[in-house]
Parts: C-alpha cells; structure tokens; sequence
C-alpha cells in the first residue's frame, strides 16, 4: 500500500474516528485506527466496539485531489500515536507506504516516522449496507427526535434494556421510546421511504450511542440513511458511517401502559409552566426529593408549590387556557417535568391526567407525535 | 443503676477546627495553608464569610465579618462558596468514625459532637488520640478533643487548645484552670447574660462558682443555678444519640466475638444491626434515603461505602436487603471484626415521598384505595379519628 | 492446535464437546475444572472457534479464517476473555462482563465468554454471571475456568455442564516441562512428584530442590561408603537444608523415587528410570542390594513419611531412617 494524501484531510479524517476509539478497551486492536485506500479515495476507520465510525476521503473532490493512490490496500496503527503524528508534521502532504510485514513509514518534508503497523484482517467486520433496507431521515429531525427521547433512558443497570431508546418502523411511522420507569418519552415521525414495505421491531439502541450520534449528525435538512441489522444499527451521511451495537433483549410493551382516558385535561403555556416549576424546584432541591406539587385552582389558574421544611415555601400562581374534568391535586418530581416540558417543540400543550397516583400525559396542544408521561409521587 | 452512676464518668467532646474550610482543603490539597474564607456568594461583595481558616484568621479575619472588609484584611486571600451537600457527606463520615468506638455518640451540630466513654473498657486518652489522628489520615480533617467527666467540661476543654488539641479537664482542675476564666467564656454564656452577671459582681467563672446556688435561683431563675453549677464542674446530661438533628444519622456497629468469613453469621449481625436501626428511625419518626456501611478486617483495616436509595426507607428488611448488597460488594473475602450500618439522608416521615414505577404503579392502586377510605372517614369524624397502624410501635 | 491434539490430554472431554458439537446440542454454559496445564484455556478456546468459524469443516474450524485467527490473538469482537488482574476478578472486569451481557454481538449473534480461575470471582461477580446463566438471549457459551471446583456457587454448577479435566499423565507434563525450558532430568523428577503443571514449576524454581536431589545421591553414596559418617553428619548435611516440613517431605520422596529406581535396573526396565542422568551410580548400587533389601528400605522410607505427618521430631525421624537403611 502505498499512497500521498493532503494532510488536513488526514487531520480531519482521524479526528473524526478518534471519538469512536477508547484507550480502555478488552480487545487490543480497537486501540487503533484503520485505514483503507482503493482508487476511490480513502476509508478511516475507529471503534470501541460499542459505536464504529467509519470516514471517507474522497480521492477527488470538488476538483481538488485528496488524495494519490500508488498501490491500494488496508494498515491498522496505533490510534494515539498516529493522530498526534499526522497533527504535527510539517508538510501539506503526508505519504504513507506499508510494507510486507505491516511496517509503516510516513513521510512529510522533511520528516519520515516509522510506525509498527497491525493486521488489517484482525480488525472487526462491520456490517453492509443493504440498499433495499435503508429508511432515511432529516438530519435535523434525527437529533430533534433524539433530542426528545434520549433524556428518559434508564441509568441504573438493574435493567439494561431501559438504557436504550426503543426505535420500531410499521406502515411508514417511525416510533422511538424510552422510560427509566419513572417518566416515558415517545416520539413518532413519517418517514418517506421508498421501501414501505420495510418494518421492524424492538431495535432498541443505547442511549449512549444516540448522544455520540447527534454529536455527529448536521443539524440540516439533509438526509441521513438508516440501515437495520440484527446486532447493529447504521446510520450513514454524506462522508461518514455511524455504527452502534444493539441492546440484547425485550424492551417492555408500552404502548399499553399510555392511559387512554382522562379525569382532568389541562391546556396552557409550556414556557410559563416550565418557569413556574423551575422557580418552585429552587427550595425543593434543597430539600431532598425534589418534589413539588401542582392543585387546579379554578379553570383560569393552577397552583405550584414546595415545601422544604428547613428552608421554606413557594408558590406560584400559573395562568391556564382551559381546564376539562376534575379538581386535581398531584404532586411529582420536578426534574421530570422539566425535561419533559424542555422536549416539547411547541408552545402550548396538554396535560391529561387519570388520577393523583396515576401516570399523567403531556402531549401538543394539537397532534400527538410526541408524549411525555410522568409518573407521580405519593407521601411515605 | 446505682452502681453505674458511681461509675466515673468519662465524656469526649469532638470538635471539628473550621470545618467548611477544612473539608474543603481536603478536597483540594492545593488550598492547605493558605488563607481560605468561605462566603455566602463569593461574586456579591456583600456575601459574610461562614468560616475561614486559622491562616486566614491571623489576618483577623473572623465569621460573620463582611467578604469585602476580610479582602480589606487580606488581599490574597481564596474564597470558596459553600458547598453543604460536600459538608454534609464528611460530617457523616466523620460521625461514623465516632460511632465505631461506641454507640453513644451525640452530633451537636454538623461539626462537633459528644460521645460518652463511660463503658468502654480502653484508656479514654488513648482513645482520644486515635480518633484525632484517624480524622486527620483518614478525611484529612484536624480537630480538638476535650477529655472531662461531663458534657460540659468537655465542651470547654476542647476549646481550650485548636488547633489539634487534646485537653484533659478533671474536676480537681477546675479551680486552677476553669474559675480564672472570664464567665463570657463559659460555654452557654452570652453578651447579655455576661453584663448582668458583670452588675453582680461576678466577672471569672470563679466568682460564679463561689456565688450562693440560692442567690443565683433568685436572680436569674433555673438558668441561674444551671450556671453556678456548670461553674462548680457540676453536669448531669445524658449523651443522647437521638438528641433530634436533620444532618444526624442514625447508626450502630457491633465488634464480633471472634473475626469471622461466615456469612452466616456476617447475615445475621447485618439483621440484628438493621433491626436497631429501624427501632430508632421509628422512634424519630424519620425515614433514610442512603444505607452506609462499616467493615473492619482483622487487620484493622475499615471501609466505609454507602448508596443512595431510590425511595426512603424505614423497614428493617428493606436497611438490611441493602446493606448486604452494599456488603456482598465490598467485602474482599478477608476475616471482619466489626459491621457498622448507617441510615444517612434522613427526612421527616410525614414529608417523605416515593417515586411511583411505571412498571409497577398498579400495585400501588390499594393503597390508593385504603387512603381514600381513611379520608373519608376523617372527614367524618375529624383528624384523629383513624391512624394507619404502622405508626405505633408494633411489638413482635 | 486440533481437537486431535487435546484428545492427547483430555480424551473424555473432547469427546463431550465433539458428540454435542456434531448434534449442535452445545450447553449454554460449561465449567471447565481441572488442575493447572491441563488445557482448560485451550480447550475454551477451540471450542469458541469450532462455535464462531463460518469455514468449519464437521466440528474443526478451519484455523485459518479471520474468526479463528482473531479468538488466537486475542482480537475476535465476540469472544470475551476474563481473567483475574492480580489476586482477584476486578470489579471493572465485571462491569465490563455485565455490560456485554445486555448488547448483542459486535459482528453477529453469537458470543463467547471465558472466565478464567472463575473462583476468583467475588461473591458479587459470581452472582452477576448466575444472572446471565439464568437469562439466556442470544446463541452464546460461557465457559467457566477453575482448578478449585469446591469454590464456585453451587447454583453456577447446577447451571452449567460441569466437564472434569484429567490430571496430566507424567510423560505430558515432562513434555510439556522441557517444552518450557526446564531440563529434562529435573522434569522427569518433578512429574514424577505432582501432576499439576503450576505446581510443578514452583517446585522447579525453589532453590533448595535442585539441592535436594543432590543430597539424595549423597546420602546414598554416603550410606555405601561412609554408613556411619552419614550419622554424624546428618544435622549439618541434610536438616540444615530441609528447614520446613514439606522440604523434608519432598525429600524424602526422592529418596524414595531413587529406591524405585534401584529396582526398576534390577528389573532391567530401565526405561522406567526418573533420575535418569545418575543410570550409572543408581547401577553400582543396585549391584549391593537384593530386591527384598530394597522393599524393606523403601518400607522405612514409607513409614517415615507417616511419621513426618505426625508431627515426629524431625531429626530423631530421620536418625531412625538412616539406621534402618544402613543395615544390610
């Protein structure tokens, strides 16, 4: 193998595998970086067995040459070294040539390093991109939909299937749900998708992954592909391929547990409940449940309030635009409420409540393509 | 119960030196020796200094002094704001510390407390210098130490020498040590009480002493003859673990009869362990939100670990469940001495809440129902009419 | 290496693995139990390539698709290795396990996961893998290594297949000794004492065992020559050396062994000999003992070694020895 490449593309091209690769890795060639060259252009490729990206340096582009291929082939080196090197030499152009036994030499002006390079073939297979399986969506709406979901994953390990976000595709919606058991986030989309037919179940992806994901992801109209597979998720944009693992088991049947009726449906302000709250958890905090509690005073006003008994009181007085059913008194974890209400894209919304020690429902003032569910709190 | 009030009594009282400003250069080692103030709002000029340390206060700084008049004294000196979940974590530690030599441990505040060595077999002062030197290997915290045969006594000793100090005060010390002393310098004494005692003459603490018990009833009523007989040495409080405190924990440890791998019998000391504890959560009508524990090998070597609980706890089951897990987790196979569980976080019963599960919120439906029906009948008949059962002592 | 080659070592268990290979009737989980070198790893390792080579060819993978040449460096995505870290299985190693448990595989949907010394577990980490053991997902195979059986929960071995390893034949473990750079008369003689390879090589390195087989040859020569010196040096020339019990122990093992080897030349078997470089003294000596002589010497030796079990004075027991084996 043997080929010249423009070094800021280089540059850019590591970096942007380096976030895949961890120093803490079990199996030792996830230490490094793959690199691919073919007469097209060149693949980076990083991984900590969790999340794969994969890069592309197109030979040429724009007009511009990249890069110039001698011989074609694959090296794996040494992740930390490399991109340190490839940061500091001197040249505008660095030439890599890889010898039989994996020896790497790199030169740039008047610089040359040797490198001990590893076996590509020991390196892990990800998996291909189907064509006939790929859906695709918005980058924008992709973070927007992770934006809204991902905040509600399980930390605790006592079931880690709830540490990912449940994604499910049938008759062209996309729907994608996470609950740590105490709140629930959903969130369903359309997709247009040439393959309508497409469909899948319980593909249920790591939180983690979802937020490296959106790190990644152009928050522009567009489009990303989405391929599923039995062990790993893919999504791909222009130059880039973000792999993740999946998690192994049976996300919990949800869909059930959303109540269908109402005793009490509020309509009113997101951006005034979300201060009144916010204002009301300052003394909760302090106390050690942050809890506070909100009671429908009449049809044109609720009430939130805390009670922490070594600091003090609040209450807040919050304006509603309709209130339907019965006088309520509830009482809830404020940090819930707040990311609940913080995911919603819209300025009023609904609030449908079942009962005092039931699970209540935050949906748009119209539409339902996202729902938040919060379950409350009762006295000891 | 005759024969143990003949027992000589021996009181510790454990004094933290500028804790807030202690804790904080045990965290960051950078900040030792140097002058540290921790104020209200480090931004606001008009934020008080809460503590400093003792660099600090030979610039004369001292608390409550304005943060702007303190930069006045002391132009380089480092302010921190306060950081009381950081306090409240290393007073629980430094308590646990203390209830590893004995259950009766009082916590006076978040930064001082008494503990009663009356029935502990080992030599109080040895004692005493092993706590002082433990507080400072193992938290990195200095302190001062009154050795008296009361609470009083002991109070005023630990203040006699700071930092890391160990002071001794025995009833026959009082005349040479105690009555020179001005009475504003008892313990208990204020600005105010200081001049009325002033008007009567009476200026050292000797005056007090030497002053008729019946006049002293007679002038400041029961306060007065608290005084005169704190003055004479004279001091019968309990050391009360329960005394009612929001930062206290309730704790117990026991040192096994012989070190042990059973887990039998480790099972067993964490039941009976959690068993005391319950009692006592009951008794102050207070639920835990964090299990801590205590294990000490053979080899004297002790760890302490604790986790937060998703929802407070009372039941003896419940502290059990998790402090054998906390256990099962740390424990290294090695032979144990002593098991210690400690119920942190405490909160009031009555404004206790639990996190419904979304998994599980149905379960919670009869007990919806059974409220309901206590409401009712409240209603009718008034708010004393019904309790739930669990708040009476259950005898088993 | 093969399935050829294990069978060498463990007949049995390769036959186990092979038959449920063949009607792909593989258990969810195996504990591998066995004394040290007796190819616990390898045999987890084969059969984590005959699970995961797509090339395979009955029930022998290949060796040489990226699967099997991946499990043997150590870099195959799907095969988890966990050994202890110094005294114990770390907790992070654990957490690492644990994490593992609940992602599907990295390049398909079978996974392997090898323990190794599963009895290092604490008891925590023993508890984490019963929970997989009892919940399992995907096609996987967990192997569970331990050279301490009676160590592991007894709910992991109700969950597991329990396969036992065969202690070493002697001849393996001197191969496998002088394979591993240790000379082959001082393999012969340490095979010849354990069948446990670790064991072995601790004996090895001490450095009062290669003394040990050389006082062997010196007491009895000193006995043919010297009989009654031997007494009087016996305090200085050999207690001295053998300062703790199972020292003297060792030797007086050897010294046994060397008495079965007088036999083995009066036998003309000498093939069967352990010190295998002293041939010529061991036939000088043979000539002045008959057989009856010499079962009555190895008798003494015998008893002595229960003596020494019973906590006798050392010195008298070996006074007594020495007499015994002067007569005659």
């Amino acid at each position: 193998m043997k080929f010249k490449i423009n070094r800021n593309q280089l540059i850019q091209g590591v970096q942007g595998v380096m976030k895949a690769i961890s120093s803490r890795t079990t199996i030792p060639i996830l230490t490094g970086v793959k690199m691919t060259v073919d007469s097209g252009g060149m693949t980076l490729t990083g991984s900590d067995s969790d999340i794969s990206i994969e890069r592309f340096i197109p030979a040429e582009e724009n007009g511009e040459i990249n890069l110039e291929v001698q011989t074609p082939g694959s090296i794996i080196l040494q992740a930390r070294y490399f991109s340190e090197i490839v940061k500091k030499l001197p040249d505008e152009t660095v030439e890599i040539e890889v010898g039989e036994r994996f020896e790497t030499q790199m030169r740039s002006g008047a610089s040359e390093f040797s490198l001990i390079g590893l076996d590509p073939e020991e390196y892990p297979r990800l998996p291909q991109v189907e064509e006939q399986n790929v859906f695709s969506i918005q980058g924008d709406l992709l973070k927007m939909m992770i934006r809204q979901t991902v905040f509600a994953v399980s930390t605790s390990e006592t079931r880690p299937i709830l540490t990912g976000v449940n994604w499910s595709l049938e008759d062209g919606q996309l729907t994608c749900v996470a609950t740590d058991s105490h709140r629930l986030a959903q969130r369903t989309v359309k997709i247009n998708s040439n393959a309508t037919e497409l469909s899948f179940r319980n593909v249920v992806i790591p939180g983690k992954s979802l937020n490296e994901l959106s790190k990644i992801v152009e928050d522009s109209e567009e489009l990303v592909q989405i391929v599923v597979t039995n062990n790993q998720i893919l999504f791909k944009t222009k130059n880039t391929l973000f792999f993740s693992r999946l998690l192994d088991g049976n996300f919990p049947d949800t869909s059930k547990l959303l109540p269908g009726d109402s005793k009490t449906t509020l309509v009113l302000g997101t951006k005034e409940l979300l201060q009144a709250i916010d204002r009301a958890s300052l003394l909760a905090r302090e106390g050690r449940n942050n809890v506070v509690k909100l009671v429908t005073l009449n049809e044109n006003e609720l009430e939130i309030s805390s009670n922490s008994p070594e600091i003090g009181k609040v209450f807040e007085h919050v304006a509603i635009t309709s209130m339907v059913g019965e006088e309520l008194k509830i009482s809830f974890n404020a940090k819930y409420m707040m990311e609940a209400l913080k995911a919603m894209d819209c300025s009023e919304i609904k609030i449908l409540f079942t009962g005092a020690m039931r699970p209540f429902l935050i949906e748009p003032q119209s539409g339902d393509s996202i729902k938040q569910l919060i379950l409350p709190v009762r006295t000891y | 119960m005759g024969e143990q009030n003949q027992k000589r009594r021996i009181i510790l009282h454990v004094d933290m030196n500028c804790f807030y400003a202690s804790v904080e250069c045990a965290f960051d080692p950078s900040l030792q020796g140097k002058p540290l103030a921790i104020a209200g709002d480090v931004e606001d000029r008009r934020g008080i200094v809460v503590t400093c340390s003792y660099e600090a206060r030979e610039f004369g700084i001292k608390p409550p002094m304005p943060l702007w008049e303190a930069k006045r004294l002391c132009r380089h000196l480092l302010v921190k704001k306060p950081d009381f979940q950081k306090y409240k974590a290393m007073s629980a530690r430094m308590f646990q510390l203390l209830r590893e030599y004995t259950d009766l441990v009082e916590p006076v505040s978040i930064d001082e407390g008494y503990m009663e060595l009356t029935y502990v077999k080992a030599d109080p002062l040895f004692i005493a210098y092993d706590i002082q030197r433990r507080l400072k290997d193992e938290l990195g915290l200095p302190s001062s130490i009154g050795v008296a045969p009361n609470k009083f006594l002991a109070k005023m000793a630990s203040d006699m020498k700071k930092p890391m100090g160990i002071t001794i005060l025995r009833k026959r010390d009082i005349p040479k040590i105690l009555w020179p002393l001005e009475v504003g310098e008892m313990h208990g004494i204020g600005k105010k009480t200081e001049h009325k005692l002033n008007e009567y003459d009476i200026f050292t603490i000797g005056d007090l002493a030497k002053e008729d018990s019946y006049a002293m009833k007679q002038r400041f009523g029961v306060n007065g003859v608290k005084m005169w007989e704190r003055a004479n040495g004279i001091d019968e409080r309990k050391v009360d673990p329960d005394s009612a405190n929001d930062y206290q924990s309730i704790g117990h440890s026991t040192t096994l009869k012989e070190d042990t791998v059973s887990q039998t019998m480790l099972s067993a000391v964490f039941s009976r362990l959690a068993e005391s504890v319950e009692r006592r959560l009951r008794q102050k009508q207070v639920v835990s939100s964090a299990i801590q524990i205590v294990i000490r090998y053979a080899n004297r070597h002790t760890i302490t670990r604790s986790k937060k609980l998703e929802n407070p706890i009372q039941e003896k089951e419940k502290i059990y469940e998790n402090a054998w897990q906390l256990f099962k987790k740390h424990w290294n196979g090695e032979p144990i001495r002593l098991l210690g569980v400690t119920a942190l976080d405490l909160v009031e019963r009555d404004s206790a809440y639990i996190q419904l599960d979304l998994f599980h919120y149905h379960e919670e439906k009869r007990r919806e129902d059974l409220t309901k029906a206590l409401d009712a009948i409240r209603k009718k008949y008034g708010d004393k009419a019904i309790q739930k059962g669990n708040n009476k002592k259950c005898k088993e | 290496m093969g399935w050829e080659e294990l069978r060498k070592k463990q007949p049995r268990v390769v036959k186990t693995l092979t038959n449920s290979l063949k009607k792909n009737r593989l258990a969810h989980a195996y504990v591998f139990e066995g004394g040290n070198g007796t190819g616990k790893m390898e045999t987890a390792l084969m059969l984590a390539r005959a699970f995961l080579c797509r090339e395979k060819n009955g029930v022998s993978p290949c060796g040489e698709c990226s699967d099997c040449k991946r499990i043997d460096s150590g870099n195959h995505p799907d095969v988890h290795i966990v050994s202890p870290e110094g005294q114990s299985i770390k907790i992070d190693q654990i957490r690492g396990l644990q994490k593992e448990f609940s992602y599907h595989g990295m390049e398909s949907e079978k996974k392997v996961y090898i323990v190794e010394h599963a009895d290092k577990m604490t008891v925590q980490a023993a508890n984490s893998l019963l929970k997989f053991l009892e919940e399992p997902t995907s096609p996987t195979i967990a192997c569970i290594l331990t050279e301490q059986v009676h160590r592991l929960l007894d709910t992991i071995l109700s969950r597991s297949q329990v396969l036992s390893f065969s202690p070493l034949p002697p001849d393996l473990l001197v191969e496998a000794l002088t394979e591993e750079g240790i000379s082959l008369p001082l393999a012969k003689i340490t095979a010849a004492l354990t069948n446990d390879k670790s064991k072995a090589h601790e004996i090895c390195r001490e450095e009062w065992f290669a003394q040990a087989r050389d006082k062997v040859i010196q007491l009895t020569e000193g006995l043919r020559n010297r009989p009654n010196h031997v007494l009087v040096t016996l305090q200085e020339n050999w207690l001295s050396l053998f300062k703790e019990k199972n020292q003297l122990d060792i030797f007086l093992s050897l010294l046994l062994i060397w008495y079965k080897d007088l036999l083995f030349i009066q036998l003309s078997e000498p093939d069967k000999l352990i010190f295998i470089d002293q041939e010529d003294r061991l036939k000088e000596q043979a000539l002045q003992n008959s057989q009856k002589r010499l079962s009555e010497k190895m008798l003494a030796i015998l008893t002595a070694k229960q003596r020494l079990g019973a906590n006798v004075n050392p010195q008298a027991l070996m006074e007594q020895l020495v007499l015994r084996l002067r007569e005659g």
